[in-house]
């Protein structure tokens, strides 16, 4: 595999010039702090009210975003060009992802600011945040790939919204509920039980399971975009 | 001369459908080969298939002596530029930023910006943004991102559909003082004209087979009648044949001193293609 890092930031220069004059997908990023403002006012204090404007940038922005950035690609002929260049399947996926997860980092740290929350071991939180942006990351590039336009793109995300960011809610269903233990390994929710072990100053060992899931979603996804990326570098 | 492109027996389905059947050909370094065709005869099928963009069903491809399957590989995809139909530019992007990008690609200096667009003749439109040109302009573009990186090996798929005149001429004399340099040229056109003028050699490509290949004089020599049309003084036009008769008639005339002009009847490559491609629609 070769890497080049010139090349890495020439696609990520280009996507940023791109996506600063693109008005209507770079609104989309304001959402979550209007939400997290929000919150922040309403004067929630439960780990899980903290992390849902948090969950809903990782979807809104992260899956979101990332998916319509590489959809327009498809949708203009323009990932052709990328793929028939000499950019390698790495350069071509991480420069095009270093954007959105440079500005989702930016969002989360702004929206934990807005709604109070204050991480007692900021180290952990940063960790479990960046591994989830990776995560969603992947699932906006899937989305991407499967889709032909913005527009499918779209689409393509909500069933992706609604199950990973509203999916924890239904842990209040009760543990003997069947969606329960469904719910329970999503990565968002193991986030969220992340931050309530992390928060209560719990020992590095007792986050292991939780970061091992997180990790195990994040090391699929991105698994899975890049067989799908090599995939498309045939005929579109 | 050695081959750069070895196409033998190159068989192509699209499920049931049979795009390209048995095409053979060869194309030295240093030619300017015209791949012609009517729409769905399988040109830009035979494109991808050389670029690694397709994967053929049947047949043996090679490029640069290698395996055409190979040209996907990092190695080799700055030894060659493609221009098709799909592709595209970055919209919001200024002329200038979307070179920018592939100059960056390639690992080009900055000076090769200039050198493309003064390929394409753009250097006064670099700042507009792409989302506010024409069609034309759109193609000189992705022209000048194509040759850019000035490889030994150039496809070009159809390349100056949208141009008028003035700016086709502009990029006929670029492609041939490239292919001076030494590049080798792979162009399909349904323009005749423009292959009669850039093209060394060319090939009629109809439902999926090759029909013809060779010169375009030896080709129009072939689809000759071999007649010619005297004109003479008092403004008479006649056609003659070769043969017994048509020698007593011209040498009669040219006795009386009345030929003014005679010239040859032969075909242009827009006859024979018409010939080749009408005759079984
Ligand atoms: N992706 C595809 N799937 C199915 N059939 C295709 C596909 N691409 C091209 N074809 C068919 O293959 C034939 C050749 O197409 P193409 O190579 O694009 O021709 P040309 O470039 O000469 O116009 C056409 O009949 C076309 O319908
Ligand atoms: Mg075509």
């Amino acid at each position: 595999m070769n890497i080049s890092v010139k090349r890495i930031q020439a696609i990520f220069m280009k996507d940023y010039k791109e996506f600063s004059r693109n008005y209507v997908i770079s609104s989309v990023v304001l959402m979550p702090l209007v939400l997290a403002l929000f919150y922040g006012r309403v004067g929630s204090n439960s780990i899980d009210m903290y992390f849902l404007p948090l969950n809903i940038t990782l979807s809104m922005v992260t899956t979101y975003v990332q998916a319509c950035l590489i959809a327009e690609e498809k949708e203009r002929n323009t990932l052709r060009g990328l793929m028939m260049s000499p950019a390698s399947t790495f350069d071509i996926l991480f420069g095009k992802s270093l954007l959105v997860f440079l500005m989702t980092g930016i969002i989360l740290a702004v929206s934990c600011y807005l709604v109070g929350f204050a991480p007692k071991q900021i180290i952990v939180i940063a960790l479990a945040l960046a591994l989830s942006t990776a995560f969603y990351l992947a699932l906006g590039t899937i989305c991407g790939l499967f889709t032909k336009s913005i527009m499918e793109a779209s689409l393509a995300v909500l069933p992706v919204m609604i199950i990973f960011t509203f999916g924890p809610l239904a842990l209040a269903l009760g543990e003997d509920h069947l969606l329960y233990k469904i719910v329970e390994v999503l990565p968002s929710t193991q986030l969220i039980r992340l931050a309530e072990l992390s928060q209560a100053n719990a020992a590095f060992t007792e986050l292991i399971g939780a970061f091992s899931i997180i990790t195990a979603w994040t090391a699929g996804a991105i698994a899975i975009s890049v067989v799908l990326f090599n995939k498309r570098t045939k005929d579109l | 001369m050695t081959a750069i492109i070895e196409v033998q027996n190159l068989q192509m389905k699209y499920g049931k459908e049979e795009a390209l059947k048995n095409v053979s050909f060869s194309i030295r370094k240093g030619e300017i080969f015209g791949f012609l065709g009517p729409s769905g005869s399988g040109k830009t099928t035979t494109i991808k298939i050389m670029t690694a963009q397709l994967t053929h069903t049947g047949g043996q491809v090679s490029v640069f002596g290698q395996p055409a399957s190979e040209m996907n590989k990092g190695h080799n995809k700055s030894k060659f530029g493609i221009l098709s139909d799909n592709s595209g530019l970055y919209q919001r992007l200024s002329i200038e930023e979307n070179l920018l990008l592939y100059s960056q690609l390639y690992n080009l200096p900055k000076s090769t910006i200039e050198e493309a667009l003064a390929f394409v003749n753009l250097q006064k439109d670099r700042k507009k943004k792409v989302n506010q040109l024409s069609k034309g302009m759109m193609q000189r573009v992705v022209l000048a991102r194509t040759i850019m990186h000035k490889p030994p090996l150039l496809f070009l798929d159809e390349p100056t559909s949208a141009l008028d005149p003035v700016n086709a001429q502009h990029i006929y004399n670029g492609l041939r003082k490239l292919n001076e340099l030494g590049t080798t040229i792979f162009l399909t056109t349904h323009n005749m004209e423009e292959a009669e003028l850039l093209c060394n050699r060319v090939a009629f490509l109809h439902k999926g087979e090759i029909r013809e290949i060779d010169t375009p004089l030896a080709l129009k020599k072939k689809y000759s009648d071999h007649s010619f049309t005297v004109e003479l003084e008092n403004g008479e036009n006649h056609v003659v044949y070769n043969g017994e008769q048509g020698a007593v008639q011209l040498m009669e005339w040219m006795k009386a001193k009345r030929v003014s002009r005679m010239y040859s009847n032969e075909p242009t490559l827009g006859d024979i293609f018409v010939q080749i491609t009408g005759s079984d629609l």
